[in-house]
């Protein structure tokens, strides 16, 4: 039996459709322009999914749980937070998250946005896995199922195997609502969650030879970015945010922070957590500079997402041919496509048409550039 | 309009062509693991028959095929040669294509050539159990085949990837009688190495080479056989160039381009020898010789000419050739047949002298070639096979550019019967293009310590 927290941010997704690009503190007006709340229906398309699983669920009460349960069919729940009716926030999901952690769940489910995913991260970090319902206006976190049927398959899987999920880290996602709404895109990666996937290959397309554990693709990775560390000493190297790039810094003994850019020269760590002014003068200082960069979140982002910090500038000082892109099979399998978004259209367009990226120990595919305008990845 | 150009049994060729015999400079001899000393003979006997050890170093120029083995191989042989008017029609080219099918063979594939005098030459020397490697299953069971029909042992180390997820070229091995082994296995001392250091490996071609010598070289009954790479196995394989060179002679034609695919070298080596050596000669100056390698695994256009093992854990004698590095893995493309390191001797000498040429291509184009042929000349092509009908292709679409009307033989090696996931996964737009990230990996082995005499 797996005990699963269930929560739903019933006005997610509200703003989406009445041209609003995010519902925080928008509620009332999305409601004026005639919104309807969606976020209910699509948590619905997955529970009944679920129906004769082996999961007890833990939830609020009302619109944030409860109702949503019990239009699905879903008999073993149970009631363990109650939120005031009518005004749900994101305090009222912070709220229920401790609970969910102090009966410690084995998967948060929700159902939401970005916006959602932000909150639930903040309390569970990487501690206890979590998988979104995709009902949001955007969604450019890594942690959720592509449709609501799909976040059952996942599920399911898990219950038919055992209750072995298979994890793999996902980026949350911070969009600036404030500037979205103004047209511009400013992102920054808010953490890296646990969440379960579904590998998506069936049995008989399967790699050959590929590891489907992602952790050893990662230290594939490090193994071979850190040798070529190792065989260039005079080269600067700032490795990007993201645990791809942290198994590199693993495997040459180096401290990195997880989501900042750092500096390494000759195995040693120069500095940490760079903003671009540091990096400019860092850079200038150090020619030959390298860039170390994986690709973030669940449309294959390259730039431009959570590494505003890489500006037009700094790439054109360093020179796109000296950026080295990692990322692992299991990533590659979702985004078969990669988005550059520099900031600055020319320099997108000089990427070309492929990149190479590093996907394991002396190994790399050839993935193709998107053209397209980075796209919402669910019907937002 | 004559589609298929056939031979009667008494046209088989009654010899092998044994390039050595022809090339201007000598090869590089296979050195010695421990001492680095060029081998002798001997160093050979522990796993080889004295009669394939010699043909490996003969300077004879023809060399006989027993009796035996002839009754065997006219099981299939000789193989039809197809003109592909359709394909030529498709492609709107003046070009000739001509391919030599070796799909019609029994296990489905040119390699039981060599597996069937490999295994006739152990039985006569009293061998009782022969053991080999094999990735996706193509020579694993094409050895099977033939070591039951001289009433043989068989014991093949399957890469456990491949065995767990390609199960039907491991049937074909029982029910030929062969023992199917997942390598790695603890029934080898490598084999149990490496599964003590990684449980989880989902091995690899260099790996089961290494348990499969250590069984036959720790066992007196048993020998070991390659099904590619060696000198004896190209020289088994030349039956295909020298019919195919018969065959295009009865509608008068000579190849101005012969095409093979290349992952050990063995299928390209025998269609192209035979017509490598009149280049040699001097009869036919300006054929081009193309050997079409996999952009993943990159040893021809990508590699380095020098000395190298043939496996991982260094067992095998040095031979001088094209290499990525004994120790690179290459990924996992879906013709697991081009999925080796390095590459025969004698073919990477003639690319090293210019006598031959090579290219490379990405898996997705070369499955767009597979089902282009498929869809004209109906045949359903293995995808190590389609890397050279991508070749002809491209030769072909240039002689449609030139106007000019070459003639284009290529090596049509193997059906793709047991590839069907594959071309599942082109249809699924799940196909990944690898590439070989040269500039990163010479950089990576620049911290290693040089290994002097390596």
């Amino acid at each position: 039996m797996y005990l699963i927290g269930f929560l739903v941010n019933p006005i997610a997704g509200m703003g989406g459709t009445v041209g609003l690009k995010g519902t925080d503190g928008q509620v009332e007006e999305a409601r004026a322009r005639g919104a309807m709340p969606k976020a209910a229906e699509r948590a619905v398309e997955t529970l009944v999914l679920l129906a004769g699983q082996p999961v007890r669920y833990l939830a609020c009460s009302g619109t944030m749980g409860e109702e949503i349960l019990k239009k699905a069919g879903i008999k073993d729940y149970e009631v363990v937070f109650c939120p005031d009716q009518g005004t749900t926030s994101a305090d009222d999901s912070i709220a229920v998250c401790r609970v969910f952690v102090q009966r410690r769940v084995d998967l948060v489910l929700f159902c939401g946005g970005d916006g959602t995913a932000r909150d639930i991260y903040s309390v569970l970090g990487d501690a206890i896995p979590m998988l979104g319902i995709p009902a949001g206006v955007k969604m450019f976190s890594a942690v959720f199922a592509v449709t609501p049927v799909a976040a059952a398959q996942i599920i399911r899987s898990g219950c038919t195997s055992g209750g072995r999920f298979f994890l793999r880290d996902a980026e949350v996602v911070d969009v600036d609502e404030e500037a979205y709404r103004e047209g511009e895109l400013r992102s920054r990666l808010f953490g890296i969650a646990k969440s379960p996937y579904v590998q998506g290959l069936s049995q008989g397309t399967k790699q050959v030879f590929e590891s489907h554990d992602e952790e050893r693709a990662k230290s594939d990775i490090g193994r071979f970015i850190s040798e070529v560390m190792e065989g260039t000493p005079e080269v600067l190297y700032l490795l990007g945010p993201g645990s791809t790039t942290a198994a590199i810094a693993e495997r040459l003994g180096l401290k990195k922070t997880l989501l900042g850019f750092d500096a390494v020269k000759g195995v040693k760590l120069v500095d940490s957590d760079l903003n671009e002014k540091a990096m400019l003068a860092l850079i200038k200082k150090n020619m030959p500079a390298r860039l170390v960069i994986s690709i973030i979140g669940a449309q294959g982002s390259l730039l431009g997402r959570g590494t505003q910090q890489v500006s037009p500038e700094v790439l054109r000082m360093i020179g796109i041919e000296n950026i080295i892109v990692i990322a692992t099979p299991q990533k590659l399998a979702e985004t078969p496509v990669v988005f550059v978004d520099t900031g600055d259209a020319v320099l997108d367009r000089d990427f070309g048409d492929h990149i190479p990226v590093v996907s394991g120990y002396r190994i790399a595919r050839r993935v193709r550039i998107g053209r397209e305008d980075i796209p919402c990845p669910n019907e937002c | 309009m004559q589609t298929k150009i056939l031979l009667d049994e008494d046209q088989m060729p009654k010899a092998w062509y044994n390039i050595l015999a022809d090339l201007p400079t000598p090869l590089d001899p296979p050195l010695h693991p421990g001492t680095g000393k060029p081998l002798v003979p001997e160093d050979l006997a522990q796993i080889f028959p004295m009669e394939l050890i010699m043909q490996e170093m003969s300077p004879k120029r023809m060399i006989d095929i027993p009796s035996e083995v002839q009754d065997v191989l006219r099981l299939w042989r000789p193989s039809p040669l197809y003109r592909a008017h359709r394909l030529e029609k498709q492609l709107k080219t003046p070009a000739h294509i001509y391919y030599k099918y070796e799909g019609v063979s029994p296990p489905g594939s040119h390699k039981p050539n060599t597996a069937v005098p490999q295994a006739y030459y152990n039985m006569k020397a009293g061998i009782e159990r022969i053991a080999t490697e094999t990735g996706a299953g193509q020579w694993g069971s094409a050895l099977a085949f033939a070591t039951q029909l001289f009433g043989l042992e068989c014991t093949v180390y399957m890469v456990r990837a491949s065995y767990t997820q390609k199960p039907y070229r491991k049937s074909m091995m029982q029910v030929w009688g062969a023992e199917c082994i997942p390598s790695p296995s603890t029934r080898t001392k490598s084999g149990s190495a490496v599964l003590q250091k990684d449980p989880e490996t989902p091995g690899s071609l260099g790996i089961a080479i290494s348990e499969a010598v250590e069984d036959a070289a720790t066992h007196s009954n048993t020998n070991y056989s390659l099904g590619s790479v060696l000198n004896h196995v190209c020289l088994h394989q030349t039956v295909t160039g020298l019919e195919s060179k018969e065959q295009l002679a009865t509608v008068d034609e000579y190849p101005d381009v012969v095409i093979g695919c290349l992952g050990g070298g063995s299928n390209f080596a025998g269609i192209s020898f035979p017509f490598a050596g009149d280049k040699l000669k001097g009869t036919h100056r300006d054929t081009d010789i193309i050997a079409v390698e996999p952009a993943s695994c990159p040893k021809l256009t990508k590699g380095v000419y020098t000395y190298d093992y043939g496996d991982v854990a260094g067992l095998t004698p040095l031979l001088k050739m094209f290499t990525l590095g004994h120790d690179f893995i290459p990924p996992s493309i879906h013709a697991g047949g081009l999925r080796y390191h390095g590459a025969s001797p004698i073919d990477s000498k003639l690319i090293h002298d210019g006598i031959m040429r090579a290219v490379s291509y990405h898996q997705s184009e070369v499955f767009d070639a597979a089902q282009t042929f498929a869809r004209t000349e109906g045949i359903i092509i293995a995808p190590e096979t389609s890397h050279a009908a991508k070749a002809a292709i491209d030769e072909a679409l240039k002689c449609k550019k030139s106007g000019e009307a070459k003639t284009i033989l290529f090596n049509c090696s193997g059906h793709g019967h047991f590839d069907m996931s594959a071309f599942d996964a082109y249809y699924a737009k799940q196909l990944v293009d690898y590439e070989y990230p040269e500039k990163l990996i010479r950089e990576s082995l620049a911290r290693l310590p040089k290994i002097p005499g390596a």
